[in-house]
């Protein structure tokens, strides 16, 4: 079973089919931080269960958003959700998020393209409901 | 007993930093609980299974010999009869009733202790179920918890950079412009490896003598200067 510094070690390592690279660090809470190139600015949190690698992004808190305008987003991160298939939205005490979460088994290779993914999938996320923040 | 809504109340109810207890404590506790107490249980009936079964086994093969043993006498006690050895074979036929008893009796231990290890098996693999509910029921409990642990820390990056407006525009924007940046470069090495390629075919031309138009001499000039000067 991988740990989160295994994963740290290869993904510094590793880059990907279209030249995407890792910048991965474990921090003191135990969490990795993840970012890809060109991403820099939402880092993913990693980390897992007995059972599952989960991944964080936090997107922005509660009280970025527009007055009036929360029931709107709602309604547009339920919209967003199916058409997000490995990355879902959830909200974590104030903090709106997009996480993902892999079987602990999955192939290294197969990680970091989700992870390549998610990282994506953020800024999409955040352009689609832009014009509902402060 | 499902957690998710003990967590939804709890998460409703404003716990949502690390530390801060998502489902109640006790809860967990019996959940854990009772995850040892089935694995404790499956450990104690796996072994009582494995020696009931192997008497089983045992059984079963006593009843088959019994049986052969029974076939055999009654060959015999025909072949008796046959020969007209009435008293001989009245005793071979006692000695049957006999095999066929201890048969008979053998098999209902048996019959009865292959139900016993029916139903062991079963409750094992109930105990089985629990255990697996149960772990995906903890897994929901860990797996909120360690969400809160991958999103406290960066939360608290926000606190103080969040207050600031337009805090997602603005590294929208970054990403983009590096995105951006990064397409130029890309286009620039495409454009830059396209005029290698053409400078080599020029190069190579001229070493080979083959030219495209000449650049025009003195000569050429003069001749266009005296042309203009009949005109």
């Amino acid at each position: 079973m991988m740990t989160l510094a295994d994963l740290a070690y290869r993904l510094n390592d590793h880059e990907s089919d279209d030249g995407t690279t890792f910048d991965a660090m474990v921090m003191e809470d135990g969490v990795l931080e993840v970012t890809c190139t060109g991403f820099e600015e939402f880092p993913m949190h990693l980390t897992k269960t007995e059972t599952q690698l989960i991944s964080v992004t936090p997107l922005f808190s509660k009280d970025e958003v527009k007055a009036d305008s929360l029931g709107e987003l709602h309604e547009s991160f339920l919209r967003l959700s199916p058409a997000l298939p490995l990355s879902s939205v959830g909200l974590q005490g104030n903090t709106f998020i997009l996480f993902g979460a892999m079987a602990l088994s999955t192939r290294f290779e197969v990680v970091a393209h989700e992870l390549e993914i998610q990282a994506e999938n953020t800024i999409d996320v955040l352009e689609s409901v832009e014009h509902l923040l402060n | 007993m499902g957690v998710l809504r003990d967590m939804m109340t709890a998460l409703r109810g404003g716990a949502s930093e690390v530390g801060e207890s998502i489902v109640d404590a006790n809860a967990i506790r019996i959940l854990e609980q009772e995850i040892r107490d089935a694995e404790t249980a499956i450990a104690g009936a796996r072994q009582s299974l494995t020696r009931m079964k192997s008497a089983e086994i045992k059984l079963r093969r006593e009843v088959a010999t019994l049986s052969d043993d029974a076939a055999d006498y009654e060959r015999k006690a025909l072949a008796a009869l046959n020969a007209g050895e009435e008293a001989l074979a009245t005793e071979v036929a006692e000695r049957i009733a006999e095999i066929e008893d201890e048969r008979n009796d053998k098999a209902r231990e048996q019959a009865s202790l292959n139900d016993e290890v029916d139903k062991i098996h079963k409750m094992i693999k109930a105990r089985e179920r629990t255990i697996q509910k149960n772990k995906r029921e903890l897994e929901k409990v860990r797996t909120m918890e360690e969400l809160q642990r991958a999103t406290s820390s960066v939360s608290k990056n926000f606190a103080a950079t969040g207050s600031s407006s337009h805090r997602v525009s603005k590294a929208l924007e970054r990403v983009k412009n590096k995105q951006q940046n990064w397409q130029d470069r890309m286009q620039a090495g495409d454009w830059l490896e396209e005029q290698e390629s053409t400078d080599d075919i020029d190069a190579r031309l001229r070493a080979k003598g083959i030219e495209g138009a000449a650049r025009p001499g003195a000569t050429d000039v003069l001749a266009r200067l005296k042309a203009k000067q009949a005109s």
